[in-house]
């Protein structure tokens, strides 16, 4: 689907400066053309206007004992032309950002179609073989080569997507209002909990520009941010989109897709939807931490009591986490909100299950509990559940 | 307009200002709250919004100190009693002091509370109020002849009513503070703090400070319509009561809307009755519809007042006719019937496609009146006599600061570039070019022009040109490196961000401590006005709208003798200033034609 391009693709000096860098979509170059001719509109019009004012500030400012000199407080001429041409200019802008919308709204049919479900604090993209990705990556590594010292960003997923493919994005929230925004795509969409919203966009084709440091790895990644306030962690709502060559991205969701043992897909689940807000170091954070652990006097982990804000104290067993994810409001733990998302639906049964095996290795309880279990059943200790 | 009697200042000694009172502290504090005339309660609006002010930007501060840096966790290797291990720590969270000051949990929380109440404390208590309230009430009876507004208790009521509701603001903030932000979208705002009133306080403040809302709108256009002076047509008023009057018309028509909807809220909340949570069987986009129908007006109400301020302060300290009257006095009623009509543009990315594109272009009509007001008043500048002072300094950096808050407004109605713009911190930039360099900038402007009159003292030009000049610069260098935050990718309502942004985070946070100077010497040169300021004269500035004719500071009934009015507000090159040496304001020997 070919549609007029306004302006020429290659981005000038202030394109750049305005947007930082070139648009990762046909689309997206498309209304930066548009942004940029009313951004030289609006600079002709400003620089005419504050020249007048100035000049005339100058020219006529207050001399003593001379009077300002009479001329028409009116002219119907002159009202009438800067009443046509500032109309006119709109309804050009409105036909072009119309088009231009179209561009972005509209996909092929034969698109890839990634579902999207946002939860407080995270984003989950399912891909058509009902993959998701356990990747992620810290925002920004540095090493002070002489001390040693490595600062970091905080840990984002990554999504990955094919190169030169048209992507559909189907979105649904679990929680709260969401907006999911590709800013080198220059759209964003917001996800809501009672219907699917989406867009679509087209992946850019990866260049020379695009290959590593490794010299072997090509991709190209973006930013995926949350743009719809939506609570305490709105601002880690963030994610990768990383645009791969097909054969990579079809090996990638391939090897997701394929059978893991619980412990391991507990561990991506958490990856993916828990680590927002708990944390498996023992320290705290928004929610409770999953791991074995004392803060401020409280015990912390599997097979350790939980004191509620009812005031009643529970043992921390399956069921106590099942119940978790499913009604998470209907216990709390002292010293914490009611925040929690409701994974009621948004979880299997599989899921649920790979969860607390997951959390079961982060206690000496729970480990004693599983290699029990192991024995009485005879198969092989699960990987990851004798660390 | 001339007052029937020749009476100059101080010829009249039974009837005393309006400032003077009985002796005694609570005898004055009694007849201050107890009393009936516009100007006292103005005064007190003044007061009150300005405190507001402070408040509202004491959270703005707080909000980009915490932008100085992104968080970052740095793992040091250390040896702990002969082993190496890793010590980790978090940089960048710089509100953690206060954050456990107001109960909140970490520096995150902090922020989303303080801009929320950045957000509501600025929209609610401070700007829509800020002009017409304040500004509006002292000066609105007295620019059309009036010794009042056409219901004076009503008018004390409305105070009484602001009061009520910025206490239920203020008590919300004690006890912890919002973080839904000042748009309260659901379904968040409906389930956040799930176990605090401080939420339902917070709306309850909204909800309550409306009504004050609505009383001053009724207020002002029955006052407009039934009490004018005598000879006063409708194009006789002074652009100032134009704007008023079609700020008040919004305020009478869209505040009720909000009020349902927050009580609705309130409803949701308290009752759980699903309106708007989806949980419940609500629509949460319904809320969005309902909240943008009154607030999109509303920001009309907030500039309206400001654009009206401009016309005066442009007319006077350049002794021009304003061009255009007509076109600036309708484009101001054009503006506030289109206000209805735009709302759907706060949600292009929640609704359908074709409610978008509609939307898009019905928004783009609001830029035409607008425009021909700024065309308008830059033409009255042409062969003015322009003194530069700080009510005409104010005026000019209006021009300017408006004009890019206008401008880059047209990105915004555009569908498609909006897609990306919006909730970044683009709108962020547009909306404070547009409501401070805009609304502020007026106020400041106004504060100036008639504060020789409100309060009978002259104030120090140098020191009110140079907190302007840093205000000017502050501002520009806060706001406007966000467009390229915004247009680079960074989105709205964020305690942290990745590294790139860095940089303009930092030059924007440095801006916002120069405005902070700026407004602090304002601070001070009004306040030693007040206390050593020069007794000001009748008319220090040439001025012909009525206020000029009476004494600075005013009577108590303005006017000895109810004024007739013989010429309009801006005939300088015909009349001779009131209680002015027609030496200082020389008429033009051979005066044109309007």
């Amino acid at each position: 689907m070919m549609m007029p391009v306004l302006a020429s693709t290659e981005p000038g000096y202030f394109q750049k400066l305005i947007f930082g860098g070139d648009a990762a979509s046909r689309a997206g170059a498309q209304s930066d053309a548009l942004f940029m001719m009313i951004f030289w509109f609006s600079v002709f019009f400003f620089v005419l206007l504050m020249g007048l004012m100035v000049y005339f500030v100058f020219k006529y400012r207050r001399r003593p004992g001379v009077a300002a000199t009479p001329s028409p407080s009116h002219n119907t001429l002159l009202e009438i032309f800067w009443t046509v041409v500032p109309s006119s200019s709109m309804l050009v802008f409105f036909v072009l950002g119309f088009q231009s919308y179209a561009e972005k709204m509209v996909v092929p049919d034969n698109s890839l179609e990634l579902r999207v479900t946002a939860v407080k604090w995270a984003w989950d993209v399912k891909y058509p073989n009902g993959a998701t990705s356990p990747e992620q990556q810290p925002l920004s590594i540095h090493v002070d080569p002489d001390t040693g010292v490595v600062t970091k960003g905080l840990d984002y997923p990554i999504f990955y997507v094919p190169e030169d493919t048209s992507v559909q994005l189907k979105m649904v929230s679990n929680d709260v209002i969401h907006s999911f925004w590709i800013p080198d795509f220059r759209t964003k969409m917001d996800v809501i909990p009672n219907r699917y919203t989406g867009y679509g966009f087209h992946t850019p084709t990866l260049t020379e520009d695009d290959i590593m440091a490794d010299n072997e790895t090509i991709q190209r990644d973006l930013w995926i941010f949350c743009a719809e306030y939506c609570g305490d962690e709105h601002s880690r709502m963030a994610a990768t989109l990383r645009v791969v060559p097909m054969d990579v991205y079809q090996q990638k969701i391939s090897d997701w897709g394929k059978p893991k043992s619980p412990e391991i897909e507990g561990e991506q689940l958490y990856n993916q939807m828990c680590k927002a807000c708990h944390t498996i170091d023992g320290t705290a954070s928004t929610g409770p931490t999953w791991s074995q652990a004392t803060i401020d006097g409280v015990q912390f982990g599997y097979g350790y009591d939980a004191q509620l804000t009812d005031g009643t104290t529970v043992p921390r067993d399956d069921n106590y986490y099942r119940r978790s994810f499913l009604d998470p409001h209907a216990e709390v733990v002292v010293g914490y909100k009611p925040l929690m998302s409701d994974f009621n639906g948004l979880l299997d049964e599989d899921q649920v299950f790979a969860l607390i095996a997951y959390i079961k290795t982060l206690s000496d309880r729970g480990r004693a509990e599983s290699s029990e279990e192991t024995e009485n059943t005879e198969e092989p200790a699960p990987a990851g559940s004798e660390s | 307009m001339s007052t029937l009697d020749a009476h100059a200042s101080g010829g009249h000694h039974e009837e005393g200002s309006y400032l003077s009172g009985p002796p005694g502290m609570i005898s004055r504090i009694w007849q201050w709250a107890s009393t009936v005339d516009h100007k006292k309660i103005g005064v007190m609006y003044l007061v009150a919004v300005l405190t507001m002010f402070f408040l509202g930007g004491v959270a703005a501060l707080a909000v980009r100190y915490e932008l100085l840096d992104p968080v970052r966790t740095v793992v040091t290797q250390m040896e702990v009693d002969g082993v190496m291990t890793e010590v980790v720590s978090t940089t960048g969270q710089r509100l953690d002091p206060i954050a456990k000051i107001i109960g909140a949990d970490d520096a995150n929380q902090a922020y989303n509370r303080l801009f929320t109440l950045h957000g509501a404390v600025m929209v609610f208590m401070f700007i829509v109020p800020s002009i017409p309230a304040s500004l509006g009430n002292f000066f609105l009876p007295i620019m059309i002849g009036a010794k009042d507004v056409a219901f004076p208790r009503l008018n004390l009521l409305s105070w009484y009513i602001y009061v009520v509701g910025s206490t239920f603001g203020v008590l919300s903030i004690i006890m912890g503070g919002v973080d839904t932000g000042w748009t309260f979208y659901t379904p968040y705002s409906t389930s956040t703090d799930a176990d605090h009133i401080r939420v339902v306080f917070m709306v309850l403040a909204a909800f309550i400070l409306g009504f004050s809302s609505i009383l001053t709108g009724l207020n002002f256009v029955v006052t407009v319509h039934k009490l004018r002076a005598p000879g006063m047509g409708w194009f006789d008023m002074p652009l100032f009561i134009w704007g008023l009057y079609a700020t008040s018309i919004i305020q009478v028509l869209a505040t009720p809307v909000i009020g349902i909807t927050l009580f609705l809220l309130i409803f949701e909340r308290v009752m759980h009755i699903g309106i708007f949570d989806p949980a419940m069987g609500g629509d949460p986009v319904l809320y969005q519809h309902f909240f943008w129908f009154y607030s999109h007006p509303v920001v009309y109400v907030m500039i309206l007042p400001g654009m009206g301020i401009i016309s005066e302060l442009l007319a006077v300290h350049s002794r021009k006719h304003i061009f255009g009257y007509r076109a600036i006095a309708f484009s101001s009623l054009g503006i506030a019937a289109v206000s209805f009509l735009v709302w759907g543009h706060h949600i292009f990315t929640a609704m359908g496609e074709l409610a978008a594109i509609l939307f898009s272009g019905l928004t783009f009509l609001v830029a035409i009146p607008t425009a021909i007001k700024v065309f308008n008043w830059i033409a009255t500048l042409y062969k003015g006599s322009i003194a530069i002072n700080t009510p005409m300094l104010y005026g000019l950096i209006f021009l300017f600061t408006f004009s890019i808050g206008g401008l880059t407004g047209l990105p915004l109605a555009t569908l498609s570039t909006d897609l990306h713009l919006h909730d970044s911190y683009y709108v962020v930039a547009h909306f404070h070019y547009v409501m401070m360099g805009g609304t502020v900038m007026a106020f400041m402007g106004g504060i100036h022009h008639w504060w020789p009159k409100m309060f009978g003292k002259m104030y120090n030009e140098w020191g009110g040109m140079l907190g302007a000049t840093i205000v000017f610069i502050g501002f520009n260098i806060t706001f406007f490196t966000q467009f390229f935050l915004g247009t680079q990718g960074m989105p709205r309502r964020y305690a942290n961000y990745v590294d790139e942004f860095q940089t303009l985070h930092v030059i924007s946070t440095y801006g916002s401590w120069i405005l902070l100077l700026g407004f602090l010497v304002h601070l001070v040169t009004l306040l030693h006005s007040l206390i050593a300021g020069e007794k000001a004269p009748a008319n220090p500035w040439g001025g012909l709208t009525l206020e000029w004719e009476t004494e600075s500071p005013p009577i108590e009934h303005n006017f000895h003798h109810e004024p007739v009015c013989t010429h309009g507000p801006y005939d300088f090159d015909t009349v001779v200033p009131p209680h002015c040496d027609p030496k200082d304001y020389p008429l033009p020997s051979n005066p044109g034609s309007h």
